[in-house]
Protein backbone atom coordinates (compact mmCIF):
# COMPACT_ATOMS: atom_id res chain seq x y z
CA UNK A 1 0.00 0.00 0.00
CA UNK A 2 1.43 3.47 -0.72
CA UNK A 3 2.06 5.52 2.63
CA UNK A 4 1.29 9.65 2.48
CA UNK A 5 2.41 11.94 4.33
CA UNK A 6 0.10 14.95 5.24
CA UNK A 7 2.30 18.07 6.13
CA UNK A 8 0.21 21.46 7.25
CA UNK A 9 1.02 25.06 6.61
CA UNK A 10 -0.97 27.48 8.81
CA UNK A 11 -0.11 31.09 7.47
CA UNK A 12 3.29 29.66 6.11
CA UNK A 13 4.21 27.71 9.25
CA UNK A 14 5.06 24.07 8.41
CA UNK A 15 4.09 20.66 10.90
CA UNK A 16 5.67 17.89 9.12
CA UNK A 17 4.43 14.77 8.71
CA UNK A 18 7.44 12.38 8.94
CA UNK A 19 5.40 9.44 9.95
CA UNK A 20 3.05 9.13 6.69
CA UNK A 21 0.07 6.57 6.81
CA UNK A 22 -0.83 4.04 4.43
CA UNK A 23 -4.05 4.39 2.89
CA UNK A 24 -5.80 1.72 -0.03
CA UNK A 25 -7.51 4.32 -2.44
CA UNK A 26 -7.00 7.89 -3.49
CA UNK A 27 -10.60 8.47 -1.90
CA UNK A 28 -9.49 7.57 1.48
CA UNK A 29 -6.98 9.67 1.07
CA UNK A 30 -9.12 12.97 -0.02
CA UNK A 31 -11.30 12.51 2.66
CA UNK A 32 -8.69 12.17 5.48
CA UNK A 33 -6.92 15.15 4.11
CA UNK A 34 -10.61 17.23 4.16
CA UNK A 35 -11.22 16.15 7.53
CA UNK A 36 -7.26 16.94 8.70
CA UNK A 37 -7.95 20.10 7.51
CA UNK A 38 -11.06 21.39 8.61
CA UNK A 39 -10.38 19.94 11.93
CA UNK A 40 -7.40 21.89 12.18
CA UNK A 41 -8.88 24.81 11.12
CA UNK A 42 -11.76 24.89 13.49
CA UNK A 43 -9.28 25.10 15.86
CA UNK A 44 -6.79 27.78 14.38
CA UNK A 45 -9.23 29.95 13.29
CA UNK A 46 -11.00 29.38 16.96
CA UNK A 47 -7.92 30.43 18.51
CA UNK A 48 -7.38 33.10 15.87
CA UNK A 49 -3.57 31.85 15.43
CA UNK A 50 -4.12 31.06 11.37
CA UNK A 51 -6.67 32.51 8.93
CA UNK A 52 -5.28 29.76 6.27
CA UNK A 53 -4.53 26.14 6.66
CA UNK A 54 -2.95 24.23 3.80
CA UNK A 55 -3.02 20.04 3.81
CA UNK A 56 -0.25 19.18 1.42
CA UNK A 57 -0.68 15.69 0.68
CA UNK A 58 2.87 13.83 -0.87
CA UNK A 59 3.43 10.64 -2.19
CA UNK A 60 7.34 9.73 -2.51
CA UNK A 61 8.18 13.68 -1.71
CA UNK A 62 5.94 14.85 -4.34
CA UNK A 63 1.97 16.90 -3.84
CA UNK A 64 -0.22 14.63 -5.09
CA UNK A 65 -3.15 16.54 -3.73
CA UNK A 66 -3.54 19.78 -1.65
CA UNK A 67 -6.50 20.76 0.82
CA UNK A 68 -6.72 24.80 1.73
CA UNK A 69 -8.95 26.11 3.75
CA UNK A 70 -9.35 29.67 4.61
CA UNK A 71 -11.34 32.36 6.71
CA UNK A 72 -12.48 35.34 6.08
CA UNK A 73 -14.97 37.16 7.62
CA UNK A 74 -16.68 40.12 6.41
CA UNK A 75 -18.61 42.78 8.83
CA UNK B 1 -8.74 -16.30 45.88
CA UNK B 2 -7.80 -12.64 45.04
CA UNK B 3 -3.71 -12.66 46.04
CA UNK B 4 -2.89 -9.13 48.01
CA UNK B 5 -0.55 -8.00 45.65
CA UNK B 6 -3.64 -8.39 42.87
CA UNK B 7 -6.61 -6.55 45.48
CA UNK B 8 -4.01 -4.29 46.73
CA UNK B 9 -5.05 -1.69 43.92
CA UNK B 10 -8.51 -2.27 43.79
CA UNK B 11 -9.04 -1.93 47.76
CA UNK B 12 -6.97 0.95 47.91
CA UNK B 13 -9.22 2.70 44.78
CA UNK B 14 -12.56 1.54 46.90
CA UNK B 15 -10.39 2.78 50.23
CA UNK B 16 -10.40 6.55 48.33
CA UNK B 17 -13.64 6.91 47.06
CA UNK B 18 -16.08 5.25 49.91
CA UNK B 19 -15.84 4.07 53.86
CA UNK B 20 -15.00 0.64 53.34
CA UNK B 21 -14.39 -1.82 56.10
CA UNK B 22 -12.31 -4.34 56.95
CA UNK B 23 -14.67 -7.05 57.11
CA UNK B 24 -15.79 -5.88 53.15
CA UNK B 25 -11.74 -5.81 52.11
CA UNK B 26 -11.97 -9.37 53.18
CA UNK B 27 -14.73 -10.56 51.69
CA UNK B 28 -13.78 -8.91 48.21
CA UNK B 29 -10.35 -10.39 49.17
CA UNK B 30 -12.19 -14.21 48.89
CA UNK B 31 -13.75 -13.76 45.70
CA UNK B 32 -12.31 -16.47 43.14
CA UNK B 33 -10.10 -15.01 40.65
CA UNK B 34 -8.86 -16.35 37.15
CA UNK B 35 -5.66 -14.29 36.76
CA UNK B 36 -4.22 -14.24 33.00
CA UNK B 37 -2.01 -12.03 31.23
CA UNK B 38 -3.18 -10.17 27.58
CA UNK B 39 -1.10 -8.91 24.69
CA UNK B 40 -1.06 -5.16 23.87
CA UNK B 41 -4.27 -4.63 21.07
CA UNK B 42 -6.37 -7.47 22.45
CA UNK B 43 -9.93 -7.56 23.03
CA UNK B 44 -10.86 -8.54 26.94
CA UNK B 45 -14.66 -8.50 25.30
CA UNK B 46 -16.31 -7.38 21.98
CA UNK B 47 -19.39 -5.46 21.96
CA UNK B 48 -22.71 -7.97 21.17
CA UNK B 49 -20.50 -10.40 23.29
CA UNK B 50 -22.36 -11.80 26.62
CA UNK B 51 -19.28 -12.31 28.98
CA UNK B 52 -19.76 -14.32 32.69
CA UNK B 53 -17.46 -12.38 34.78
CA UNK B 54 -16.05 -8.81 34.88
CA UNK B 55 -12.49 -8.30 35.35
CA UNK B 56 -9.75 -6.74 37.42
CA UNK B 57 -7.27 -4.84 36.33
CA UNK B 58 -4.28 -5.82 37.93
CA UNK B 59 -1.89 -3.80 35.91
CA UNK B 60 -1.76 -2.40 32.21
CA UNK B 61 -4.03 -0.30 30.95
CA UNK B 62 -7.03 -0.48 28.88
CA UNK B 63 -9.53 1.48 26.82
CA UNK B 64 -13.57 1.10 26.21
CA UNK B 65 -14.23 1.84 22.41
CA UNK B 66 -16.92 2.07 19.98
CA UNK B 67 -16.78 1.52 16.87
CA UNK B 68 -19.30 3.49 13.94
CA UNK B 69 -20.52 1.85 11.01
CA UNK B 70 -17.66 3.03 8.52
CA UNK B 71 -15.35 1.41 11.14
CA UNK B 72 -14.28 4.63 12.73
CA UNK B 73 -13.24 4.16 16.39
CA UNK B 74 -13.55 6.50 19.25
CA UNK B 75 -12.35 5.86 22.44
CA UNK B 76 -14.69 6.10 25.30
CA UNK B 77 -12.17 5.86 28.07
CA UNK B 78 -8.57 5.01 30.01
CA UNK B 79 -8.92 2.60 32.69
CA UNK B 80 -6.00 2.35 35.04
CA UNK B 81 -4.95 -1.04 37.11
CA UNK B 82 -7.16 -1.97 40.19
CA UNK B 83 -10.62 -0.53 38.21
CA UNK B 84 -13.02 -3.19 37.24
CA UNK B 85 -13.90 -1.05 33.22
CA UNK B 86 -16.70 -3.87 32.67
CA UNK B 87 -18.82 -3.97 36.23
CA UNK B 88 -21.72 -3.24 34.37
CA UNK B 89 -21.76 -6.37 32.51
CA UNK B 90 -22.99 -8.39 35.79
CA UNK B 91 -26.42 -6.11 35.19
CA UNK B 92 -26.19 -5.53 31.27
CA UNK B 93 -26.11 -8.46 29.91
CA UNK B 94 -24.33 -7.89 26.56
CA UNK B 95 -21.65 -5.69 26.46
CA UNK B 96 -22.53 -2.69 24.02
CA UNK B 97 -18.78 -1.20 23.59
CA UNK B 98 -15.43 -3.06 23.29
CA UNK B 99 -13.22 -3.18 25.92
CA UNK B 100 -9.48 -3.59 24.52
CA UNK B 101 -5.95 -3.73 25.78
CA UNK B 102 -3.55 -0.96 24.83
CA UNK B 103 -0.12 -2.46 27.05
CA UNK B 104 0.57 -5.43 28.33
CA UNK B 105 -1.95 -6.62 31.08
CA UNK B 106 -2.64 -8.98 33.95
CA UNK B 107 -6.63 -9.23 34.50
CA UNK B 108 -8.31 -11.19 37.24
CA UNK B 109 -11.96 -12.35 35.60
CA UNK B 110 -14.18 -12.38 38.52
CA UNK B 111 -17.14 -14.83 37.67
CA UNK B 112 -20.49 -13.36 37.84
CA UNK B 113 -21.64 -15.67 39.81
CA UNK B 114 -19.29 -15.19 42.76
CA UNK B 115 -20.23 -11.00 42.44
CA UNK B 116 -23.76 -12.17 42.93
CA UNK B 117 -23.38 -14.02 45.69
CA UNK B 118 -21.18 -10.73 47.15
CA UNK B 119 -23.62 -8.23 46.41
CA UNK B 120 -26.58 -10.26 48.13
CA UNK B 121 -24.42 -11.01 51.60
CA UNK B 122 -22.93 -7.70 51.91
CA UNK B 123 -24.83 -4.42 51.17
CA UNK B 124 -21.69 -2.46 52.42
CA UNK B 125 -19.98 -3.27 49.44
CA UNK B 126 -22.91 -2.68 46.74
CA UNK B 127 -22.86 0.91 47.81
CA UNK B 128 -19.30 1.00 47.11
CA UNK B 129 -19.75 -0.75 43.54
CA UNK B 130 -22.50 1.74 42.82
CA UNK B 131 -21.21 4.70 43.52
CA UNK B 132 -18.11 3.34 41.79
CA UNK B 133 -20.84 3.04 38.79
CA UNK B 134 -21.76 6.69 39.63
CA UNK B 135 -18.20 8.06 39.57
CA UNK B 136 -17.59 6.01 36.10
CA UNK B 137 -20.56 7.55 34.74
CA UNK B 138 -19.31 11.28 36.09
CA UNK B 139 -16.30 10.43 34.01
CA UNK B 140 -17.93 10.31 31.16
CA UNK B 141 -19.77 13.14 31.58
CA UNK B 142 -16.43 15.00 31.82
CA UNK B 143 -14.99 13.49 28.62
CA UNK B 144 -18.13 14.36 26.64
CA UNK B 145 -17.79 17.85 27.63
CA UNK B 146 -14.23 17.31 26.67
CA UNK B 147 -14.39 16.00 23.32
CA UNK B 148 -17.38 18.14 22.44
CA UNK B 149 -16.10 21.69 23.65
CA UNK B 150 -12.60 22.04 24.79
CA UNK B 151 -10.01 23.34 21.68
CA UNK B 152 -8.28 20.61 20.78
CA UNK B 153 -4.72 21.51 22.66
CA UNK B 154 -6.67 21.60 26.37
CA UNK B 155 -8.74 18.21 25.27
CA UNK B 156 -5.20 16.22 25.69
CA UNK B 157 -3.92 18.32 28.55
CA UNK B 158 -7.14 17.31 30.43
CA UNK B 159 -7.11 14.36 29.34
CA UNK B 160 -3.28 13.90 30.66
CA UNK B 161 -4.05 16.09 34.49
CA UNK B 162 -7.25 13.15 34.89
CA UNK B 163 -4.88 10.24 34.06
CA UNK B 164 -1.97 11.87 36.12
CA UNK B 165 -4.65 12.32 39.07
CA UNK B 166 -6.05 8.99 38.88
CA UNK B 167 -2.86 7.49 39.23
CA UNK B 168 -1.73 9.05 41.91
CA UNK B 169 -4.71 7.56 44.04
CA UNK B 170 -2.83 4.05 43.48
CA UNK B 171 0.30 5.23 44.34
CA UNK B 172 1.91 5.59 40.73
CA UNK B 173 2.92 9.74 40.74
CA UNK B 174 6.24 9.82 39.46
CA UNK B 175 6.81 13.44 39.83
CA UNK B 176 6.87 15.36 36.56
CA UNK B 177 6.27 11.88 34.64
CA UNK B 178 2.89 10.93 33.82
CA UNK B 179 2.25 7.31 32.33
CA UNK B 180 0.49 7.85 29.30
CA UNK B 181 -0.15 4.83 27.56
CA UNK B 182 -2.06 6.28 24.14
CA UNK B 183 0.05 6.44 20.79
CA UNK B 184 -0.34 9.27 18.54
CA UNK B 185 -3.23 7.36 16.20
CA UNK B 186 -5.20 6.46 19.78
CA UNK B 187 -5.07 10.44 21.45
CA UNK B 188 -6.54 11.10 18.04
CA UNK B 189 -9.41 8.41 18.28
CA UNK B 190 -9.93 9.60 22.10
CA UNK B 191 -10.02 13.40 21.13
CA UNK B 192 -12.45 12.24 17.69
CA UNK B 193 -9.59 13.97 15.83
CA UNK B 194 -7.76 12.63 12.76
CA UNK B 195 -3.76 11.06 13.67
CA UNK B 196 -2.19 14.31 12.03
CA UNK B 197 -4.31 16.64 14.13
CA UNK B 198 -3.36 14.81 17.06
CA UNK B 199 0.31 15.28 15.61
CA UNK B 200 -0.28 18.97 15.34
CA UNK B 201 -1.18 19.19 18.93
CA UNK B 202 1.48 17.07 20.56
CA UNK B 203 4.14 19.40 18.58
CA UNK B 204 2.38 22.51 19.71
CA UNK B 205 2.16 21.34 23.07
CA UNK B 206 6.09 20.73 22.74
CA UNK B 207 6.72 24.00 21.11
CA UNK B 208 4.40 25.70 23.58
CA UNK B 209 6.41 24.52 26.49
CA UNK B 210 3.65 22.74 28.21
CA UNK B 211 3.94 19.10 27.54
CA UNK B 212 6.36 16.80 25.82
CA UNK B 213 5.17 13.08 24.70
CA UNK B 214 6.81 10.24 24.54
CA UNK B 215 6.29 6.39 23.70
CA UNK B 216 4.68 5.29 26.99
CA UNK B 217 4.48 8.66 28.89
CA UNK B 218 4.43 12.32 28.85
CA UNK B 219 6.65 15.19 30.38
CA UNK B 220 5.28 17.98 31.96
CA UNK B 221 7.66 21.04 31.05
CA UNK B 222 5.53 23.29 32.90
CA UNK B 223 3.12 22.49 35.31
CA UNK B 224 1.03 26.43 35.44
CA UNK B 225 0.48 26.00 31.48
CA UNK B 226 -0.91 23.02 31.41
CA UNK B 227 -2.92 23.92 34.23
CA UNK B 228 -4.13 26.76 32.63
CA UNK B 229 -4.81 25.20 29.35
CA UNK B 230 -6.39 22.07 31.05
CA UNK B 231 -8.96 23.80 33.59
CA UNK B 232 -8.50 20.63 35.79
CA UNK B 233 -11.16 20.63 38.45
CA UNK B 234 -11.06 17.00 40.17
CA UNK B 235 -14.58 17.42 41.80
CA UNK B 236 -16.20 14.90 39.35
CA UNK B 237 -14.22 12.05 40.38
CA UNK B 238 -15.39 12.03 43.80
CA UNK B 239 -11.75 11.08 45.32
CA UNK B 240 -12.83 11.05 49.02
CA UNK B 241 -15.81 9.64 50.27
CA UNK B 242 -17.45 12.63 51.68
CA UNK B 243 -17.22 14.29 48.06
Amino acid sequence: MPRYHFHIRENGRLIRDEEGQEFQDREEVRKEAVETGASIARDAFMSGSARVVVVDVQRDEQTCLKVSISLSVEE
Amino acid sequence: MISNTTSHVLIRRLQTISAIDEQDISTIRSLPIDLKTYAPGQYIVRDGERPTACCLLAEGFCIRSKNTFEGRRQILSIHIPGEIPDLQSLYLHVLDHDLVTLTECRLGFIPHAALKVLVRQRPNVVEVLWRDTLIDAAMFREWIVNVGQRPAASRLAHIVVELRERLKVIGREQGDRVEMPLTQEQIGEAMGITPIHANRIIKQLREDGVLEFHRGHVTVLDEAKLEELAHFDDRYLHLSPSQ
